[in-house]
């Protein structure tokens, strides 16, 4: 296991969040207090260290708030960790939000490109993949079309068809896919396994304990910014669903005693 | 210089995003590129009205072009000046605008105030273009200063760009930016001899002398601010048609490298905290 290559090093990350009590981005603000500023650090991730091998699909669990973006953000190097360091063997391509920078009133076809350059990818790159795109997105009936005409699963369809002919080493998906019909979940599913077969990895957030079983081989699980387990996907998911289970019953138990 | 490789390898992100701009403007629109002359034009009228025919303000004929055409001397400043603080105003408010993107996606953030200096200066290219034509009409022989001219816009565009990259962390950080900008904004067109000629400034400033028992002259602290001179140069080429002062030329170019260099230099050291601030 120690000499397989790994696709992610994360290396005893934390990122701080300052919280501010007042309205701080203003001027008023600032003048009234002065060189202090008045603000409280949130730790959103705290001394976490996993690795993510080659070629593995990783699930990232936990409840709400427990930092999987906050992670995902910090290897997409939108947030910069206060410590520790977090290092991709390979290009990486995140799907924080699908179609983020797609224009409403431009069309399909016109956003592909603006899309596609947002993400990274050269005209030409775009140019030899356009049919690919359009064709796993299946909206090529409305790719004239602007795409706020769009409905929201279309929406996600070609966001998520043009991220992934980004081709990266690395691809980094936030609980994106949950909008797409039954469909088109199977056809990123394919696309996922595919993904693996070429050696690619696939890092993945979701909610849906199910997906995550069924898709990934390795996974972490995040409580409140520290990482509780991570390893084989089986056991660390059972372990989150015990916790969950256990919390559930403690909770049932505490109800029965005041009935 | 490694940041500077890294923005020019984002320069097709660069144009794809003016392209949004550009494009996404006047969509769904009768008139469309039609509309970026509405403003300036709506512009002339009424300042042509208020400080040529009621406050009878006359600037002095073009030397030697021979033009004595008030909404026209006022175009060659009126322009470039909306350029400015257009750019200024849309480039401050850019990373907040695309907060969506900036928290999303990784890219070089500089691109954002970038592509608003493109779609605006893309519109300006529009709008000079129409005042050649207007200016040959009347009689002025500007087509030899075409390339200066371009050469100015550019330098303008340098200058404009420095300050938007400022700002547009500035106002990031405090949101009061805005506001109080487009306030300043106001402020400084008429500290600019845009609407009536520098002569009347020197006038006063010769009648008052030396401040506070200095040499110094109202006229010489008029004479610091930037756009001054970018305007006077502009008029000296396009409404009078001769090479403009080597001094002014000069003293435009330092004020956009400097003004770039501190933009470029705040914008960078602030770059990878936007996602968090905004
Ligand atoms: N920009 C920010 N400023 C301040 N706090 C933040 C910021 N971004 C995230 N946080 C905080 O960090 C914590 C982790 O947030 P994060 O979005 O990573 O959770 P998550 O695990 O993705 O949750 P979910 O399952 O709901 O998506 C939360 O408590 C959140 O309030
Ligand atoms: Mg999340």
């Amino acid at each position: 296991m120690t000499d397989q290559k790994l696709a992610v090093r994360v290396d005893d990350i934390s990122k701080r969040f300052r919280l501010y009590k007042e309205r701080n981005q203003t001027l008023k603000a600032t003048v009234m207090r002065g060189r202090r500023s008045v603000h409280e650090d949130f730790w959103a991730l705290r001394d976490v260290s996993f690795d993510v091998p080659e070629g593995s699909t990783f699930g990232l669990i936990g409840s709400n708030g427990s930092g999987k973006s906050t992670l995902l953000k910090c290897l997409a190097k939108i947030y910069y960790p206060e410590k520790g360091s977090i290092t991709p063997y390979g290009k990486v391509a995140a799907l924080l939000e699908v179609g983020s920078g797609f224009h409403p009133e431009l069309s399909g076809r016109e956003n592909i490109f603006l899309n596609g350059s947002i993400l990274g990818m050269s005209r030409k790159e775009i140019l030899s993949k356009y049919d690919e795109i359009v064709e796993f997105s299946g909206v090529s009936e409305f790719i004239d079309q602007p795409v706020k005409n769009y409905s929201s699963g279309m929406y996600v369809r070609l966001g998520f068809s043009i991220a992934i002919h980004v081709d990266p080493q690395i691809l980094v998906v936030d609980e994106v896919l949950a909008v797409g019909d039954a469909e088109f979940q199977d056809k990123c599913r394919r696309k996922f396994s595919e993904f693996r077969d070429k050696g690619r990895t696939v890092i993945l957030v979701s909610h849906s304990m199910e997906m995550v079983r069924e898709m990934c081989d390795h996974a972490a699980w995040l409580n409140k910014g520290q990482l509780v387990a991570s390893g084989e996907a089986d056991p660390t998911i059972q372990a989150y669903l015990d916790s969950l289970g256990e919390a559930g019953e403690r909770e049932g138990g505490h109800g029965g005693q005041a009935a | 210089m490694g940041y500077l490789k890294e923005v020019f390898a984002s320069r097709e992100l660069l144009a794809n995003l003016t392209l949004r701009e550009v494009r996404g403007q006047y969509k769904r629109t009768i008139f469309g590129q039609l509309w970026s002359l509405a403003n300036p034009l709506a512009a002339m009228v009424v300042y042509t009205f208020v400080f040529s025919f009621i406050f009878r303000i006359q600037p002095d004929a073009g030397d030697p072009s021979g033009l004595n055409v008030f909404a026209l001397w006022l175009l060659c400043g009126l322009l470039p000046w909306t350029f400015f603080s257009n750019v200024i105003n849309s480039g401050m408010g850019s990373l907040l605008i695309n907060a969506g993107l900036v928290q999303k996606v990784y890219f070089s953030r500089i691109v954002l105030p970038l592509s608003y200096v493109g779609s605006i200066g893309f519109n300006w290219l529009f709008e000079m273009a129409v005042l050649v034509i207007a200016l040959s009409i009347a009689g002025a022989f500007v087509l030899p200063w075409i390339p200066l001219m371009l050469l100015t816009m550019v330098i303008l565009a340098i200058f404009a760009t420095g300050v938007a990259l400022m700002l547009s962390v500035a106002n990031v950080h405090f949101r009061d930016t805005q506001y109080f900008v487009s306030i300043l904004l106001q402020i400084w067109m008429y500290l600019t001899p845009i609407v009536y000629p520098i002569k009347l400034v020197a006038t006063q400033s010769d009648e008052i002398g030396g401040l506070f028992g200095s040499n110094i002259t109202l006229l010489d602290v008029y004479q610091i601010n930037p756009m001054e001179r970018f305007v006077s140069v502009f008029r000296q080429m396009l409404y009078d048609n001769r090479w403009p002062d080597p001094n002014d030329y000069l003293t435009i170019v330092i004020w956009a490298l400097v003004s770039l260099v501190v933009g470029v230099l705040v914008f960078r050291r602030s770059e990878k905290g936007l996602a968090e601030l905004l």
